[in-house]
């Protein structure tokens, strides 16, 4: 099971703001972003719990990061082949085959058989995945987690990022 | 093979020499790296579109024919024509292209290729001031704004925003984010949904094209105020923008499509276009804007350097006496005053190509011909001879979009020992001979 990543903007919203720094932390977004780490747990932040004018962003904070009733959801990257012409955007533009495979970096199609970081693989006129665990949104932290070039810059929006 | 993998590609004139093929069995590949265009070359070879032996119109109808016969009679329509004319060559290699000049040399004929209807006219126009241009390796390494200007990108040829807008050269690592897109359009095309925040999109009226480089003319030379309802239809802001990125940028590079070849009311808009990047390349001292000639064709630009360096002259070459001879004619007028007697086509669909009213005269008239599917021609030619898949059943030369020469690869063999379009050549002008020598 994989936890899906948030802006640690969307969690500073629920925070009290105030920068009154009981939780030890020098401010509420450094607090925020702590909370996106997962190094720092909500009731640290004694002001949510106490007061209870913050009581609707605490509830909204705890369904933020536990999830509803605590499942867990699960990332997927959704290809429609019938949308897609390889053209190759996506596996040029993906950070994590231009750090591995060198012969991207000049625009050309990576080695054959592929890296094992590689993500995407064009095969027959087809996109394929090869495998999500080195996939920025799983693989890496804070603002990384956010990525989503390869959906962006889909010229057939053929690629869908989810969550189910 | 898994020593020399990598194949170029003939699907289109980007040539991407980076495809790997990879052999399962016999006659099953795997292909990776290409778009579907170049999937569909390769899927050519066994469909049913394919043409795998020589056809003859008798009664209306085409009827399968040996090899022997459909030569034999290939000859005799030649012998038998005064004024043929030859055109098509852009899908093909570039030593058939020159097969096919001494072919005309030899019938007296009138040939043309593709070009002469597509980026031939950017040739044209630089005649007299000239054209700067770059290489695909120096666009992925050094340009920092892209322009493409009447030519949509993602549709026409699948690979190249990959290579250029995407790719990490050694002048850009950052890629995307310090490259930046203008797309100037007359519509809302496919490539739009590639733009990001800081790009620019400029919707032209149709053939207005022409207004807005006169107004970026006179704002680069006299710095005259911009009028403040803007210029065929595009915001003052935009344009401010625009003659910003124009002047400021290290190395700009403006794709011309096939919108921009048109001639529109008040002239030419690639002369002024041309212009205007000579003016903007001698005051700007940081950078300079060059232009690339965007042809569908794989080997369009092939053709121009063969006829150039063979014959002199690149596009309506007419042969009398076995010598070039001057012409204001060109294959549209020449098909359109009815001033032939037989048409020799070579690897292109010439009846869907042209305008109707020209394709009408064009089957009024024999057609021979030579390709390897069946297009809108191939239902009204009177000889169709098959050949090989250059580059894939059969070797040559081709040239990029950029005018670089790329060698194509042969990957494995035609199926019915279908001659390439070379060998085939030959053997038609080695018949002639000896029918010449007979009858002397």
């Amino acid at each position: 099971m994989i936890i899906p990543p948030k802006n640690f903007m969307e969690l500073y919203k629920f925070l009290p703001q105030t920068n009154c720094k009981k939780c030890g932390k020098p401010s509420c977004m450094a607090f925020a972003l702590e909370l996106l780490k997962g190094t720092v747990k909500i009731e640290e932040c004694t002001p949510l719990i106490e007061e209870s004018k913050y009581k609707t962003g605490y509830n909204k904070l705890k369904e933020l990061l536990e999830g509803e009733e605590g499942i867990k959801k699960e990332l997927k990257i959704n290809i429609d082949n019938e949308k897609c012409d390889a053209c190759g955007i996506c596996i040029i533009a993906c950070p994590v085959n231009a750090r591995y495979c060198y012969s991207i970096l000049s625009g050309k199609t990576p080695d054959y058989p592929p890296d094992k970081h590689q993500l995407f693989l064009i095969k027959q006129g087809k996109c394929e995945l090869l495998n999500l665990e080195h996939c920025r949104r799983l693989a890496t932290e804070g603002r990384e987690r956010e990525c989503r070039i390869c959906e962006t810059y889909c010229p057939r929006e053929a690629i869908k990022i989810e969550y189910n | 093979m898994n020593e020399d993998k990598r194949v170029p590609c003939s699907g289109c004139s980007l040539l991407c020499d980076d495809i790997i093929v990879i052999e399962k069995d016999k006659s099953n590949y795997d292909i990776i790296g290409a778009c579907l265009k170049g999937i569909q070359k390769f899927e050519q070879r066994n469909s049913k579109n394919r043409i795998l032996s020589p056809y003859i119109r008798q009664n209306n109808e085409l009827v399968k024919v040996e090899w022997d016969e459909a030569i034999k009679k290939t000859i005799k329509l030649i012998k038998g024509s005064l004024n043929p004319i030859l055109y098509g060559f852009s899908t093909t290699s570039c030593e058939t292209q020159l097969k096919a000049i001494k072919l005309a040399q030899k019938i007296n004929g009138f040939i043309d290729s593709n070009s002469t209807i597509c980026q031939g006219k950017v040739l044209n126009s630089a005649k007299k001031k000239g054209i700067t241009t770059i290489t695909l390796t120096e666009i992925i390494n050094k340009s920092d704004v892209i322009i493409l200007w009447g030519f949509n990108a993602v549709e026409s040829i699948p690979r190249l925003l990959s290579k250029v807008l995407f790719s990490r050269g050694k002048f850009r690592l950052t890629g995307r984010e310090i490259k930046t897109l203008i797309i100037i359009d007359t519509y809302k095309n496919a490539s739009f949904k590639v733009l990001g925040t800081k790009d620019l999109a400029l919707i032209v009226e149709p053939d207005k094209d022409i207004d807005l480089i006169k107004i970026l003319k006179k704002i680069c030379k006299n710095n005259i105020k911009l009028p403040n309802e803007g210029t065929a239809g595009i915001d003052k802001e935009d344009i401010k923008r625009f003659i910003t990125y124009l002047l400021n940028s290290e190395n700009i590079v403006i794709f011309i499509g096939q919108g921009l070849l048109k001639i529109q009311k008040d002239g030419n808009p690639l002369e002024k276009l041309l212009d205007l990047i000579d003016i903007i390349n001698n005051k700007n001292k940081n950078g300079r804007i060059s232009t690339v000639m965007m042809g569908g064709h794989y080997n369009m630009a092939g053709f121009e350097h063969i006829a150039l360096s063979y014959i002199g002259k690149n596009q309506n070459i007419q042969f009398q006496n076995r010598k070039l001879i001057q012409t204001k004619m060109n294959i549209i007028s020449k098909i359109k005053e009815r001033d032939f007697d037989l048409s020799i086509i070579v690897g292109t669909d010439a009846i869907s190509h042209f305008p109707s009213e020209i394709s009408k005269i064009l089957t009024s008239r024999p057609i021979i011909l030579i390709d390897n599917r069946k297009s809108g021609t191939y239902f009204v030619a009177d000889i169709v001879l098959p050949t090989a898949i250059t580059g894939i059943e059969s070797e040559g030369l081709a040239f990029r979009f950029d005018h670089v020469p790329i060698k194509l690869k042969k990957i494995m063999n035609p199926p019915n020992d279908i001659p390439n379009d070379e060998e085939l050549l030959d053997k038609i002008i080695s018949k002639l001979d000896k029918n010449n020598v007979n009858s002397d």
